[in-house]
């Protein structure tokens, strides 16, 4: 079912004047027809608005840092924050060495109201003490939450003490909740250290293998990463460093010996792929492992770029074997799902890659949009240059790196570059406007309300966003499919998560549960009677 | 006994609570058409939210005024007052929540300045606003809970009529528990008011179409007469006075004020009902004595497997306290006892309750969970508490029976049944199968390291235990 203008301005109307003015900025009826069509994104949420979105610390600890494996997080503030990220994105890591993961632990400096009062700079550099003394991490990070940023312990200066007194990395992260407007600041603020101090500190001078990448913006939920490792390790790719699921500190120290860096979610982690450029001159690709056919395209545009015969065959005979496999499995549960139609609301990019292998499940995505992306992630990286910077952008620390004097290497030559730029993704980030059909909708920082109202609109047969809003959904007798963390299934990257993901949305559709709502009596005449030819024989 | 009243480190390893205004929320989702907003940066409405939507399978709306960097430097006025035009104008509630997290009451906001403002400039005469300031930093969610349900008291009840009914406040318990009470109160024809009422509101029926106020929670007219009750059944023997809406009721109205234990085995609820006919002169109802009689049975039953039990216990204080009471009247002789709260009169409670125990028990308050972990190594077989105890299943291989909240990891937290007699005979069932299956797994192991390899490995009990650990 389309929805026009008109019933976009019925829905805004019932929001008071000033919401309904800058709501309307946030949302898009797609149309190909018009030369570009400019849509709001990362400026600040409504209060009161119930929206999704989370804090900068959540971007920061949460999601960037979180999944670093060999490195402990402290996090310094009072509990909850340090609670509320313990395992609950479901980013899995594994390790050769068992007692260099700390993935599941949650470690807080657990400020009290006197840490508040006399701040608790003493209490962490202690804690920092027992940090080494118990786990002899690889390296730490400290990220604050809000009340230290307000009361002004010198997180920096605590850091660097406790770094010469011990000897590894302590990075600390100012990443306090009310910072910028999103989980985007966050990601920010990490991205930033971990380029000045993590990466390129490795002494590697040359890849252990050959085609060496990086796997960038890819946080391995469910296992994802571990699929896409597989495809890539399968092909002949080296895969030096994975930022940051299952990822380490001791590999994203050497990040910097790759030929090529993978971009999986742009939103989260472009800044790192963008300086690793002009640091190192190695390009990033925007990549796609979600979908079977997103998951081809680019391993062919990773042959592409690689430009080795050998390596192309290769790619083509995996390509074949794993289609061969997958392909039949996916086309029975195609079946069940075929002509139906999803909402597909989540971060910072999945939003627009799951449409894909919504697609080839022959499902339409009526909805989209994303939680905290910013204009470029909808409308392509080429208007970056129109977005204008507000104050909550500007309070973000920018970095500047230049070429390293010793390791910048062009990894292809200009021509060549320029070449390849015009056939794949080189440095490049379409958005995902452009792959969405006319009339369909986008809508950033989708809230509650917004959620009920599409829902009664355009009645999708299956919803796909976060914890917060499935509840809600399912309450209205429709799936839902958590996005975020998969509702503990997964991996639903590569092949093999394009088959699971087929698996388990069949599934949510074919589930005998949704034939029980309309109870019977529901279906029975409240009254029941006989009509007797003749009239009534009692009066 | 011995005690452990505050953690040695300056390190919060797994942390075994969270904080203020989770509690908070869950409290203030009792309350008929209720909604609430935190004062502060979003990601504290938005991790909430979804701890507390993942433990009961429920929508939980919550507002938040989203301050920004800008807001932490001017205040936060403009925001709340906003969030709370865009609140009102999307839920109509019948009453506000308004809870501080760390962020506003780092920088001093007056919330209760800033809503009485708010509704004399809008006009909103007739709309209850509940402020509750629940620093992350003041206290755990256990505190949260209590002070936001003393500041609902504050806030709504009134002088009244005396009357007959009386006044229930309740731990934070699963709503299957809340509507078990609710049932007893109803069989024995007790008039009553139960706060925080969440039995509706936090699960609901399947029903359409969907409406974004669930029905159900403790009505504001019955609050507003909990003035005027003949008594106060208040669920919180281990409560601060600062934080006691039953306390509150007595100085502020006169309301007697019974505490109580919150009625899980046989003494607390016995004790709950004895209270309860002496207020009421009713009599408890043959129904409940036949429960009272099937509970007592099972325990028999039952009792030459759970005295092979020996639990580790953690939670919110007054769920611990009736845990361990069970433990105890059935042989399950506590190790651990822990709870992340600095709580006093717990530890003074529980005293009284291990004199007799055959078993060392180590009582820990601001507990985490990696000195609950080192304590537990080797003494104990079945752990009681919230899904963030499965690394004691995982890594000691201590088998997790889930009680409280959250419970993350399975479904179903919402429906736990453990409060009175049917209750604790569910509990009970649960404890007990919970060791036997356990033994099961163990058995042939067991015997062959003791017949064939002459290792005769039993749990350290009696002998050891409880003495001061080196962690």
């Amino acid at each position: 079912m389309a929805i026009n203008e008109k019933k976009l301005e019925e829905l805004l109307n019932q929001y008071p004047t000033k919401v309904k003015r800058n709501r309307k900025k946030h949302l898009i009826i797609k149309d190909s027809s018009l030369a570009h069509q400019e849509i709001e994104a990362n400026t600040r949420t409504i209060p009161g608005i119930i929206t999704n979105r989370g804090c900068a610390f959540a971007g920061c600890k949460g999601v960037v840092l979180g999944p670093l494996k060999d490195m402990v997080h402290i996090v310094h503030g009072p509990i909850g924050c340090a609670y509320y990220t313990w395992g609950t994105r479901r980013n899995k890591a594994k390790s050769d060495d068992p007692t260099k993961n700390f993935i599941n632990y949650c470690v807080s400096s657990d400020m009290q109201e006197s840490d508040i009062v006399f701040g608790g700079e003493k209490k962490l550099a202690r804690l920092i003490d027992e940090v080494m003394d118990i786990f002899q991490p690889n390296a730490i990070t400290i990220s604050a939450t809000c009340p230290v940023g307000l009361i002004g312990d010198d997180l920096q200066a605590v850091a660097k003490a406790a770094q010469e007194k011990h000897g590894v990395e302590i990075m600390a992260f100012n990443c306090e909740g009310y910072k910028g407007v999103s989980q985007s600041a966050g990601h920010h603020i990490a991205n930033n250290i971990l380029m000045e101090r993590v990466i390129g500190q490795g002494d590697w001078e040359e890849a252990p293998g050959k085609y060496p990448i990086n796997i960038l913006g890819e946080y391995n939920i469910g296992g994802d990463s571990w699929e896409v490792e597989r495809i890539l390790e399968e092909i002949g790719y080296t895969v030096v460093s994975v930022m940051t699921g299952d990822g380490s500190y001791e590999e994203l120290k050497n990040a910097h010996v790759a030929e090529l860096n993978l971009v999986q979610c742009h939103r989260s982690i472009n800044y790192i792929a963008e300086m690793l450029e002009t640091k190192y001159g190695t390009p990033w690709l925007k990549v796609n492992f979600i979908g079977v056919q997103s998951t081809i395209e680019t391993l062919r545009n990773m042959a592409l770029y690689f430009n080795d015969p050998a390596l192309t065959q290769k790619t083509e005979e995996v390509i074949a074997k794993e289609l061969a496999r997958t392909e039949p499995i996916i086309e029975q549960y195609k079946k069940i799902c075929e002509g139906k139609t999803a909402f597909c609301f989540v971060g910072g990019s999945r939003g627009h890659h799951y449409q894909g292998l919504f697609a080839e499940l022959g499902i339409e995505t009526v909805l989209a949009g994303y939680e905290f992306a910013h204009r470029d992630d909808y409308e392509g990286r080429d208007i970056i240059p129109e977005i204008k910077l507000d104050a909550d952008t500007k309070n973000i620390p920018e970095i500047h790196v230049s070429p390293d004097e010793r390791r910048f290497r062009l990894k292809l030559s200009p021509e060549r570059l320029a070449e390849m730029k015009k056939k794949i993704p080189l440095s490049n980030y379409q958005g995902m406007n452009i792959e969405m059909k006319d009339g369909t909708i986008i809508v950033d920082d989708l809230n509650h309300f917004e959620t009920e109202e599409f829902i009664k609109l355009l009645q999708p047969d299956i919803f796909s966003s976060g914890i917060k809003d499935k509840y809600v959904v399912q309450k209205m007798g429709i799936p839902s499919k958590q996005l975020h963390s998969y509702d503990y299934s997964g991996p639903y990257a590569g092949f093999n998560g394009a088959v699971k993901f087929a698996e388990d949305i069949a599934m949510s559709f074919a589930t005998p549960t949704w034939n029980f709502i309309t109870p019977p009596w529901k279906n029975k005449p409240l009254l029941e009677g006989t009509i007797v030819e003749g009239g009534c024989s009692v009066c | 006994m011995s005690r452990k009243a505050t953690n040695f480190r300056d390190v919060n390893e797994n942390p075994c609570n969270m904080c203020m205004p989770m509690g908070g929320i869950l409290a203030l989702k009792g309350l008929e058409n209720s909604m609430v907003i935190l004062h502060g940066s979003q990601g504290c409405a938005t991790y909430m939210r979804r701890h507390i939507a993942e433990h009961f399978n429920e929508p939980i709306d919550v507002a938040s005024s989203s301050l920004n960097e800008k807001g932490t430097v001017y205040g936060g006025e403009k925001n709340l007052k906003q969030g709370l035009d865009n609140m009102i104008k999307a839920y109509r509630p019948g009453v506000i929540g308004i809870l501080t997290t760390c962020l506003a009451d780092t920088i001093g906001e007056d919330i209760d300045r800033i809503s009485q403002d708010y509704l004399v400039e809008r006009g909103y005469t007739d709309l209850p606003v509940v402020t509750v300031n629940s620093p992350g930093y003041g206290g755990t969610h256990a505190e949260g809970y209590w002070l936001t349900l003393r500041r609902i008291v504050e806030k709504l009840a009134r002088k009244t009529e005396p009357h007959t009914g009386i006044n229930i406040f309740v731990p934070n318990i699963s709503p299957a528990d809340i509507r078990e009470i609710k049932r007893w109160l109803e069989l024995m024809q007790v008039s009553y008011t139960l706060l925080p009422d969440f039995s509706d509101t936090l699960d609901r029926p399947y029903q359409r179409p969907y409406r974004k106020m669930p029905e159900g929670g403790t009505p504001l007219a019955d609050i507003a007469a909990m003035g005027g009750a003949a008594a106060t059944l208040q669920l919180g023997v281990t409560l601060e006075d600062s934080m006691s809406p039953g306390r509150f009721l007595e100085t502020e109205f006169g309301v007697p004020l019974y505490n109580l234990p919150l009625p899980m085995g046989v003494t607390n609820t016995d004790l709950f009902f004895n209270q309860l006919t002496e207020i009421t002169g009713k009599k408890l109802p043959a129904e409940l004595q036949q429960e009272r009689g099937r509970l007592l049975d099972c325990m028999i039953d039952s009792h030459k497997y759970n005295g092979a039990g020996r639990s580790v216990i953690f939670g919110e204080p007054e769920n611990i306290y009736a845990v361990t009471r069970t433990c105890l009247e059935n042989g399950i002789y506590p190790v651990v006892i822990a709870t992340g709260s600095k709580n006093p009169q717990l530890v003074t409670l529980l005293e009284d309750l291990l004199t007799h125990s055959p078993v060392r028990c180590t009582v820990l308050t601001e507990a985490d969970f990696a000195t609950i972990r080192v304590l537990s190594r080797g003494k104990a077989n079945l752990a009681i508490g919230s899904s963030d105890g499965r690394y004691l299943s995982e890594r000691e291989d201590i088998p997790l029976v889930r009680y409280g909240f959250p419970i993350h990891d399975r479904t179903g937290g919402q429906r736990l049944l453990s409060v009175g007699y049917r209750g604790t005979t569910y509990f009970l069932d649960q404890l007990t199968n919970t060791l036997l299956e356990n033994k099961h797994k163990h058995y042939r192991k067991s015997i062959y390291q003791a017949f064939y390899l002459g290792i005769n490995k039993t749990l350290d009990s009696a002998e050891s235990g409880g003495e001061q650990h080196v962690l």
